[in-house]
């Protein structure tokens, strides 16, 4: 029972932690509709960031901020090549992405790894640290995870229903009512990308911050990760209406963190994840397609009976 | 109707999940089961006590990791902990991602595990954030620079949970071997990556010891194989007059391309390990990794026992290596073997295979 709630701990804390990131890429490829491969260099760049303030003495949580603006440069950075230069989706965000790997060598001085072992952190020093020297123990980190989680989720939501937001919704389904609107739908995917690319550096941060080391080639395979997270959600509760896209995000990272560590503990060799997973991802994928057949099916026989 | 299509394939997908792990279970933990009777026999006949059971996660697969386990285990057999018999070892591979690493460390810490074993710096560090908290000792190998990553306070006593061995090149040695074998030369080029940690921090123990043998050294950086080949050129292009290996995964995983740069320039290139040597590289002062991984395997025992605890312990490290040359290769390149090292194993291009 011990290993098992031990078990439920690693996963939630990682599923929330890497849920932040799945609600950038949330953002971006949902969206914006914006395959966004810059992902896989955002993300170390906020561990990386975080990992060499920390170590320089800012404070744990200004550096939470620095990485998250760190993140939105770099979106940036992916949208004016896409908007302004006219190069391709797909191409705007590895470009960034190999780019990225020189500034994260930068920003840790040529170290491929950078501890933090025993500096003060979000989750050692403060409301962290006080509730981890509580009954709570490693369930702290767990709740901070959540609070850091829920209260990104919340600032987003909230954004997504300004005139903005709506502006930003707009651009992914529907360009030309945003140009009619007289707004440049460029400018919306800019802030968009920074939007999401901001929340991936976070995540990074984050959980630099909770295994207090940081490495630059972290990267890999997170915006595999974090598609996956957003897909599986939406196939597991798209139906409901009543969530948001935001809270499937998360919740579908949770299930998919949740997937992996009990394949892990049933016995299955490392070398098979890869596999497993992409498994899971076409399941979804084909889950989702199916329903949203099925849904067009529905409304056309509804108009044909009347 | 919609709910019961989304109910079913949410099911089919976690159907598909769990016959895809238990297959796997099926295949793999066969050994295991049969281990753990085995070990329930051999209980009461055992002098080291009760079973203990570890956790050992190795970073990637590459020859000189898969040494060290196979030394790992080796060396616990020495203490009297055989594996199947008192001893379950739980083995992972994170398949060169940090963030596997990471989830296997942690499942580690949560079982409780007696101890944890970890091969390559970012599994040791992904070890040492999962098990700081609940104070399970890390014994770690392959790990250049323990005193940077900061698992260790100094290398003559930890101060931390971990223990271990640093696989710190002998690259005094090499540079000895070198000015023997090329007593004009001036000038060793060296490839190596620039996000590999034990890369940079061989590269700068190299540049301050080559004032002493006369050399200058001439790196260049490269990201990833694709850039092997030019970073190669670069270098004999800058005139050089040898190449020089770390334990660099990419370049090492590239060799082949270095090595015919280098003999269309017609100059040697000198390894960091022997399977290098056995590849074609001229000679090289090479870290046994099997003995390596062997006193880690002792060191961990030594923990399991209680006789020693990671706080107090030492980092080992191997400062004398052996010297490899490839007779084949000196004979292309019209090199005599210097006689200070005539007595090394001297071996020809693939005669390990």
């Amino acid at each position: 029972m011990d290993i098992f709630l031990g078990l439920l701990q690693v996963v939630l804390r990682e599923g929330m932690i890497y849920g932040i990131m799945a609600m950038g890429v949330y953002i971006t490829y949902k969206v914006l509709n914006f395959a966004d491969l810059s992902v896989d260099g955002s993300f170390p760049l906020g561990a990386c960031t975080a990992a060499a303030l920390i170590t320089a003495g800012v404070d744990p949580w200004i550096a939470c901020f620095v990485c998250f603006a760190a993140g939105c440069i770099a979106g940036s950075v992916t949208g004016m090549l896409h908007v302004k230069l006219h190069i391709s989706d797909l191409m705007s965000g590895i470009l960034v992405q190999t780019a990225l790997y020189s500034v994260n060598m930068v920003v840790t001085s040529k170290k491929a790894v950078l501890s933090i072992f025993n500096m003060p952190t979000i989750f050692s020093t403060g409301l962290g640290g006080m509730m981890y020297n509580s009954a709570l123990d490693q369930w702290a980190w767990v709740i901070m995870a959540l609070i850091i989680t829920i209260v990104v989720k919340i600032l987003l939501d909230l954004y997504l229903k300004t005139r903005s937001g709506l502006l930003l919704r707009a651009v992914g389904s529907n360009e030309r009512f945003v140009v009619s609107q007289g707004k440049d739908p460029g400018n919306m995917k800019i802030i968009g990308l920074m939007i999401g690319n901001g929340l991936v550096a976070l995540s990074g941060c984050v959980l630099a911050q909770q295994k207090e080391s940081a490495d630059a080639s972290s990267g890999t395979g997170m915006v595999v990760m974090a598609l996956a997270a957003v897909i599986i959600g939406e196939a597991v509760f798209g139906r409901t209406k009543k969530l948001r896209g935001t809270t499937m995000a998360v919740t579908g990272m949770i299930i998919y963190r949740c997937c992996l560590t009990a394949a892990m503990q049933l016995g299955l060799d490392t070398i098979y994840l890869k596999a497993l997973m992409s498994g899971l991802f076409i399941i979804a994928l084909v889950g989702s397609r199916l329903k949203n057949e099925r849904s067009a099916r529905n409304v056309i026989r509804a108009a044909e009976r009347k | 109707m919609r709910k019961s299509l989304v109910s079913k394939v949410i099911a089919a997908a976690l159907t598909a999940a769990m016959v895809m792990s238990l297959t796997a279970c099926g295949s793999t933990s066969n050994a295991s089961t049969g281990s753990s009777a085995a070990a329930t026999e051999a209980k009461g006949s055992s002098d080291a006590g009760e079973t203990k059971t570890i956790g050992v996660i190795q970073y990637t697969t590459v020859p000189s990791l898969d040494n060290c386990y196979e030394g790992f285990v080796k060396g616990l057999a020495d203490e009297g902990f055989v594996e199947g018999e008192n001893l379950t070892i739980d083995f992972q591979n994170a398949n060169a991602e940090v963030s596997t690493a990471d989830t296997e460390a942690q499942t580690m810490a949560q079982k409780k595990y007696d101890l944890i074993g970890a091969i390559a710096t970012p599994a040791a560090m992904s070890a040492y954030g999962a098990c700081k908290a609940d104070g399970i000792p890390v014994v770690f190998t392959a790990v250049s620079d323990p005193v940077s990553a900061q698992l260790v306070k100094s290398l003559e006593k930890s101060e931390t949970i971990c223990a271990g061995s640093s696989d710190q090149l002998p690259l005094e040695a090499q540079l000895k071997m070198i000015r023997a074998f090329l007593p004009e030369a001036k000038k060793i080029g060296i490839l190596y990556t620039t996000s590999e940690p034990n890369s940079i921090t061989d590269l700068e123990t190299i540049k301050g010891f080559a004032p002493d043998y006369g050399f200058e050294i001439e790196a260049v950086g490269v990201t990833n194989g694709s850039e092997v080949a030019a970073g190669a050129e670069s270098l004999i292009a800058s005139g050089v007059d040898c190449i020089n290996n770390f334990t660099d995964n990419n370049v090492v995983n590239n060799l082949p391309t270095v090595l015919q740069a280098a003999a269309k320039a017609n100059i040697p290139v000198f390894g960091s390990e022997e399977g290098q040597v056995y590849d074609g590289c001229l000679a090289s002062i090479s870290i046994d990794y099997v003995a390596l991984g062997e006193e880690t395997g002792k060191i961990a025992g030594k923990i399991l026992k209680g006789e020693l605890t990671p706080e107090e312990s030492e980092i080992y490290t191997s400062n004398e290596g052996a010297p490899f040359i490839n007779t084949e290769v000196a004979e292309e390149l019209g090199l005599e073997i210097p006689s200070e090292y005539q007595d090394g194993t001297l071996v020809t291009t693939g005669s390990n295979k």
